[in-house]
């Protein structure tokens, strides 16, 4: 009979079932005996607890090689010995990394939705653990063959559930997929919607969701405060609002984030990054004007969203040039200087020392060295719309000074192809509005300086072309 | 021993057969002058020689950099591999505040202190700061709360004093460091701590060290140039002295050149009636020959920059014309910088100069304005020297942005300390005085490599200690040199057996909360 051959035979295997039994019961009803209320308890339990962190990869590590060991043990009987050892140990661990995570939980006044199944995961986890070593000597004497494989696979499932509760609860849900490709992203809908207008989505929401909701959210609750969203921010956690619309003063969210480095109750805690002086005069603000969940600006906060520059592309090596260089300046007068010790930074041309003799002719005798070049002084010199010619030709530049030459700016459209020109200065020169319009289909060109010219645009109005930025 | 050319002085070495000494010592010294004497000492010399020669002449020289960079300093594929990394900035220009402005009147805004007028400041705010000899014998330390109101201004609604109604046009240009502070308490060792990154005088300041790093950009005007701004006699000036911008233990060729606020910008430029261009070279052709040889005999690198000084003024003589000419210049300037920028020496003229100083490609200029040292008469004196300056430094950062030399350009304001909060001397609701104050005071930079519309730091509700973010001097010379692609435990000469940095030996970091 089946029946027969699952019922313990000796007095010790009944024994250990009873056990088995027993203790499984236990490990069901701990959270209905000793409960997570959300409020913290004894620190002893705190500080061991945080010892759970140690502890967890152990029954990681022990649990993943059981199988490997099983697999192995066909060809090699020794190991399949072993397995079992490893089982009794990974139970071991399994049930000490529990009751620490259970004791970290308890006595940090810990809850939520993410931490509960966490802690589910750990009973069942502790528990699967203990079915695999009882079930397992069947399997090894051939009566029952399915029984523990099976036990086996679930329990490696309900180890990676677990896991990743556990790493959900401390670097926050969006951990894995932050740095996804874009691509990926959108395949798998995880793209985020687009950010709406309002200061609060901008730049104060995004605080709390790097800094804060790792404990505060969804996942955990610490003292009953959540602010991943903003009306469960203005409800506030157990000891009422932490928001006062117009007092930031008053407001207990600004408090704890300002406290000295080092306070016991300073935010975000155990050792992570405080806000920046920048986050926090944000916070202040939106507080000081009516924290808002819909005011698009503020007074006194600008929003100017920062600018990435333009990754630089490194040029070739131009080292074995260098002798040629030397020549070329004593020559010429024009200088080519390193941008600096490394050589993928290119090269500057200076003129100033020749400006007022140096033409377009002296211009194209640098051809050779014009991929490596990627910033060009050219101001005050005796160039015109001709060293467009030559220029075409710096495919790596980055910087362009003509200032005050007498280029027109007519024949400016070869410049097209320098795809790496951010920066173009034409202050005191005679181009002219339609002369520069071609410029605008220029994408990464960021920078143009038209001052003192034609078309230089009337003050007061938008300039159509991005020139002169507001900040360098 | 042979004589030097230039030396008159041709007397022989004295004999002691000859003097006027007992004869006993004569016999004694004729007794050391023995055969066995004479071999051990050429034994010894021989030995000197022989490890002077494997050690090689690094080992000796103690650095090998030094004038061998001829007026290319350090830069890359020299010795030292400089910038570092690819530089935001260029070049700087350094307005410096000499005498030390109050950051309570101008920047730290402190609105609860009018509540603490004439009440002393807690003694646990004052701790154990060491105060001045002017001050250290107050029986009291009362609160003077600024004379002047503040506004918010720019996008940043940063507050500025209504006594710089220009600068707080351009607030959102600048990163403002309330956090500035410093060791030294008297004028000249902390103006020196600032500009050289110690308080004893004989090391290279900041513009020296850049001019020996990185070199010239432009070979018709010194690397370092110096703008001095004419004095205002009703102001407190406390002296500015050429150590300032001392090149140190460095080639004499990477000191500063000062152009002076009246007449001629540099003296004895101009050729004397008589003598024309061809005659002064054929001069100076002649005076380099017979420096030459002077180096080739005695190997003095000091000779090669005595050198290049000959010639750099040679070459002023056509550049400096031409720079000091303003005809040119637009009537759009005279609008941004305002009459007196047409006044040579006044601070409003040197900010004019230190642009097209920046236009020809000069690496490091400073402008010294002094006055700020207030000890008594705040209210009459400091709307005096900010209506001086005020407009000046507005239109020099306004002007590099609009002609887009903002990009890689460095700017910075600062003085060499603050000034308390306390009175010095009588308070009354209308004046009162502000000693010397080290622990805290603000500085602002702006330009290329520079985070800008911020402001670093936080005082206490006395300004008085810093509570958030300290900048300390060798940390703001650090952030500058970084901003200047040099890092600066890497620019280093050796001397007296160290390998010398203007951060000095105590660990400094650049500020990266300044950066952009």
């Amino acid at each position: 009979m089946l029946v027969d051959r699952f019922l313990p035979k000796s007095r010790t295997t009944r024994r250990k079932w009873m056990a088995a039994l027993l203790l499984s019961l236990a490990l069901v009803l701990l959270p209905w005996v000793v409960k997570l209320d959300g409020k913290p308890h004894a620190e002893w339990e705190h500080f061991l607890g945080r010892f759970h962190m140690l502890a967890l990869h152990l029954p990681i590590g022990l649990l993943l090689l059981i199988p490997v060991l099983e697999v192995a043990g066909k060809k090699r009987s020794a190991l399949r010995e072993a397995a079992g050892f490893v089982l009794a140990l990974a139970f071991a661990s399994c049930l000490l990394a529990m009751m620490l995570g259970y004791l970290l939980a308890h006595g940090g006044g810990d809850s939520g939705p993410v931490l509960t199944r966490h802690m589910a995961g750990g009973i069942a986890l502790t528990i699967a653990a203990l079915l695999c070593l009882l079930a397992r000597p069947w399997w090894a004497g051939s009566d029952v063959p399915h029984v523990y494989p099976a036990l086996l696979t679930c329990t490696l499932l309900v180890l990676v559930w677990t896991a990743h509760q556990g790493g959900t609860l401390t670097h926050g849900s969006n951990y894995l997929t932050q740095y996804m490709p874009v691509g990926l992203k959108r395949w798998s809908g995880l793209a985020e919607t687009p950010t709406t207008g309002s200061f609060y989505a901008k730049r104060i929401n995004p605080i709390f969701d790097a800094n804060c909701v790792a404990c505060h959210g969804e996942g955990k609750i610490k003292g009953g405060l959540r602010l991943d969203s903003y009306e469960s921010l203005m409800n506030g956690g157990q000891d009422g609002p932490v928001i006062f619309a117009g007092q930031p003063e008053r407001s207990l969210l600004l408090t704890r984030v300002t406290l000295p480095p080092g306070h016991k109750q300073l935010m975000p805690a155990e050792g992570k990054p405080p806000l920046s002086a920048e986050q926090i005069a944000w916070i202040r603000a939106w507080i000081q004007q009516g924290a808002s969940q819909t005011a698009a600006t503020l007074a006194g906060i600008s929003l100017r969203e920062e600018q990435a520059e333009l990754p630089l592309t490194p040029v070739g090596d131009y080292s074995a040039l260098m002798p040629e260089i030397r020549q070329m300046e004593q020559a010429q007068g024009a200088k080519v200087k390193p941008v600096s010790s490394k050589p993928e930074d290119g090269l500057i041309l200076f003129t100033v020392d020749a400006s007022s003799s140096f033409g377009d002719a002296d211009l194209e005798k640098l051809q050779k060295f014009a991929p490596y070049i990627v910033e060009a002084e050219l101001g005050r010199t005796a160039v015109t719309n001709a060293s467009f010619d030559t220029l075409k030709q710096f495919t790596h530049l980055r910087a362009l000074h003509l200032e005050e030459t007498r280029v027109t700016g007519l024949g400016l459209a070869k410049l097209a192809p320098l795809t790496q020109l951010t920066y173009l200065n034409l202050s005191g020169t005679q181009v002219t509005a339609a002369s520069v319009a071609p410029l605008s289909g220029m994408k990464n060109l960021r920078h143009v300086y038209l001052y003192n010219t034609p078309a230089e645009p009337a003050p007061g109005t938008e300039p159509a072309q991005p020139a002169a930025r507001s900040a360098p | 021993m042979k004589q030097h050319p230039l030396c008159t002085d041709t007397e022989h070495a004295p004999n002691v057969m000859e003097m006027n000494v007992p004869p006993g010592l004569k016999q004694e010294w004729a007794e050391l002058q023995t055969r066995r004497h004479f071999l051990g000492r050429t034994g010894k010399v021989l030995g000197w020689a022989a490890m002077a020669s494997l050690l090689g002449s690094r080992a000796m020289k103690g650095d090998a950099h030094a004038g061998a960079n001829g007026p290319y300093g350090a830069q890359a594929g020299g010795p030292l591999k400089l910038p570092h990394f690819a530089p935001k900035a260029k070049r700087a220009i350094y307005l410096f505040m000499s005498g030390g402005p109050s950051q309570v009147d101008l920047w730290d805004y402190k609105p609860n202190l009018a509540a603490l007028y004439d009440k002393d400041i807690p003694d646990s705010v004052r701790g154990a700061q060491q105060l001045t000899g002017m001050t250290s014998g107050q029986a009291r330390f009362p609160v003077a709360p600024s004379h002047w109101a503040f506004k918010r201004y720019g996008e940043t609604g940063t507050f500025v004093s209504d006594l710089l109604p220009y600068t707080g046009r351009m607030v959102d240009d600048l990163a403002i460091i309330k956090s500035t502070n410093t060791e030294a308490i008297n004028h000249e060792p902390a103006i020196m701590l600032m500009n050289t990154g110690n308080m004893n005088a004989g090391k290279p300041c900041l513009g020296s060290w850049l001019a020996y790093g990185l070199g010239s950009m432009n070979d018709n005007l010194p690397t370092f140039m110096v703008l001095q701004s004419k004095l205002n006699t009703k102001e407190n000036n406390q002296p500015v002295s050429s150590r300032l911008w001392s090149s140190g233990f460095l080639s004499s060729e990477y000191a500063g050149v000062g152009l002076r606020s009246a007449g001629d910008p540099v003296l004895y430029l101009t050729d004397p009636d008589g003598v024309d261009r061809e005659v002064r070279r054929t001069m100076l052709d002649a005076v380099n020959e017979i420096n030459r040889r002077t180096y080739e005999e005695l190997g003095d690198p000091e000779t090669n920059a005595r050198i290049a000084q000959y010639e750099m003024a040679y070459r002023m003589q056509t550049s400096v014309p031409e720079l000091a000419d303003l005809s040119k210049e637009p009537k759009s300037t005279w609008d941004l910088y305002g009459p007196e920028a047409k006044e040579p020496g006044t601070f409003a003229y040197n900010c004019l100069m230190a642009r097209r100083l920046a236009e020809r490609g000069v690496r490091f200029t400073q402008v010294y304005k002094r006055g700020w040292d207030m000890h008594d008469n705040v209210t009459g004196i400091l709307p005096i020297i900010c209506g001086e300056t005020d407009r000046g430094c507005y239109a020099l950062v306004t002007d590099l942005k609009q002609r887009g030399l903002l990009d890689d350009t460095l700017v910075v304001w600062a003085g060499e300390f603050g000034r308390t909060v306390y009175s010095q001397g009588g308070l009354s609701k209308e004046n009162y005085g502000r000693d010397h104050h080290p622990r805290c005071y603000t500085t602002w930079m702006t330009g290329g490599g520079v985070r800008t519309g911020i402001t670093y730091g936080e005082t206490d509700d006395y300004s008085y200690n810093v509570v958030k973010d300290p900048v300390t001097v060798r940390d703001f010379n650090a952030t500058l040199l970084h901003c200047l692609g040099i890092d600066h435990n890497k620019l280093t000469y050796k001397f007296q057996g160290l390998d010398q940095k203007l951060t000095g030996p105590v660990p400094a970091s650049v500020v990266p909360g300044l950066l952009a």
